[in-house]
């Protein structure tokens, strides 16, 4: 069992998702290939503080774009996979453009200060609705932790108004993702957060970051001698 | 009994209410770009009274859930589904309650009065009305996330998302588009208990 089907496990205590996982192929979900660099693409640091933005709240801000860029592109690839139909498919739709959304603001937030754009390889999990609902669960329940997790880490009350914001907007689409997928959208009355390590580690598990972002070029460290 | 799987096809959704998601995010950035220089103090300016202060806000908002699927569940008009989301609801807001009560001890007001009419009556009035709580709820918590304590936040930020499970949760159930926005807007503490008055509390 690898870290995001502990993680699965961890969230779905009724067991209803266990059970709908032995329908899902199972054998590309997750599978194979070598550990690429997956925690690297979230361990990103900046060089130096944006200006107006300090460098806490800039490394946070990465590596919730870390996360963004990942579901951006799933919805994306899913959508362009043609593999999802009726409501499955009007929902990722308006889920990916959400999620393509929040991309684009943080990318204007930080500026010269992002990361790029990690390349992924999601080992065909959109290209089968069962493999891509329970994946988009699954992501959606980490955003939700991972956000709620960096929530109370951020300095600028401004940052955290847009990022509560939007760790709200995770959770229903974690709802709505687990609504279609046929499991419980509300486990429990109580939402657990999770840590970066935590994150990147379920993350990296995944295979799904085949090449790792980086700094852009203007924040990279310059040598002027 | 399990959630089945069930709900997946034929349901279409009221699409169509395409939301201007840049702009609404365009927004919150400019918020959050102009913000920047007016908090150079930082976030986490609560205090442990400003913590409790919320919390009672919080109560409130609480007290109106479970009382709303609580009576929603007494007067017998949901059937299948609508009834394992209120009984879900009902038990995860209540759970809410039940911590916020503690956390406050005897600070916590006491339970006020609702009277629902008919929006308990139908599943229609039921759907309505519990997305409006819902939203009322996850808007008001996020509202108060910058005057919280970290330890308040944390707290909170463990209740809001279920809030906003819910809210999607039901709309999902109604064939609705679940998540129509980019980014949740705050309301504030009055805002929230306007819209509690108009649902239905009578303190």
């Amino acid at each position: 069992m690898n870290e995001l089907e502990r993680f699965l496990d961890q969230v779905d205590r009724d067991g209803a998702l266990a059970e709908t996982r032995a329908r899902a192929s199972r054998r590309r979900f997750l599978g194979g290939a070598l550990a690429a660099l997956g925690a690297a693409a979230f361990a990103a640091r900046p060089a130096r503080a944006a200006s107006g933005l300090g460098a806490n709240d800039v490394d946070i801000l990465n590596y919730a774009l870390g996360l963004e860029f990942l579901q951006a592109a799933f919805y994306t690839e899913a959508e362009q996979s043609k593999a999802l139909t009726g409501t499955t498919a009007r929902a990722a739709r308006t889920v990916g453009a959400v999620e393509r959304a929040h991309v684009t603001a943080f990318l204007k937030l930080l500026g010269a200060q992002a990361i790029k754009r990690p390349t992924f390889d999601f080992q065909g999990v959109t290209e089968n609705q069962q493999a891509f609902l329970k994946t988009a669960v699954a992501f959606e329940d980490l955003a939700v932790a991972a956000y709620k997790g960096q929530a109370p880490r951020l300095r600028s009350d401004a940052v955290l108004a847009a990022a509560v914001g939007i760790h709200s907007v995770e959770a229903r689409h974690a709802a709505w993702m687990r609504q279609l997928f046929g499991i419980t959208p509300a486990v429990r009355a109580f939402d657990r957060p999770a840590s970066r390590p935590q994150i990147n580690r379920i993350v990296a598990s995944t295979h799904f970051v085949s090449a790792p972002a980086k700094m852009s070029a203007r924040t990279d460290p310059q040598f002027t001698g | 009994m399990a959630y089945r799987r069930s709900m997946d096809e034929g349901h279409p959704l009221r699409t169509t209410r395409r939301r201007a998601i840049g702009r609404a995010l365009a927004g919150c950035l400019s918020f959050g770009l102009a913000g920047v220089a007016l908090d150079a103090a930082g976030a986490g300016a609560g205090s442990k009274a400003g913590d409790a202060r919320i919390f009672k806000l919080a109560l409130e908002i609480e007290y109106a859930e479970e009382a709303f699927y609580r009576e929603a569940l007494r007067r017998g008009a949901l059937r299948s589904e609508l009834r394992e989301y209120a009984h879900a609801a009902l038990t995860q807001d209540g759970q809410h309650l039940r911590l916020l009560r503690t956390a406050l001890g005897s600070a916590a007001p006491a339970r006020p009065r609702f009277v629902f009419g008919d929006k308990t009556k139908n599943e229609r009035a039921f759907i309505d009305t519990a997305a409006k709580l819902e939203d009322l709820a996850v808007a008001g918590y996020n509202g108060q996330a910058a005057n919280l304590t970290k330890g308040g936040l944390t707290v909170a930020a463990t209740i809001v998302s279920v809030e906003a499970r819910h809210a999607a949760w039901i709309r999902a159930l109604a064939g609705e588009v679940a998540a129509p926005d980019a980014v949740d807007k705050p309301i504030t503490a009055a805002q929230v208990v306007a819209g509690l008055r108009e649902i239905g509390l009578r303190r």
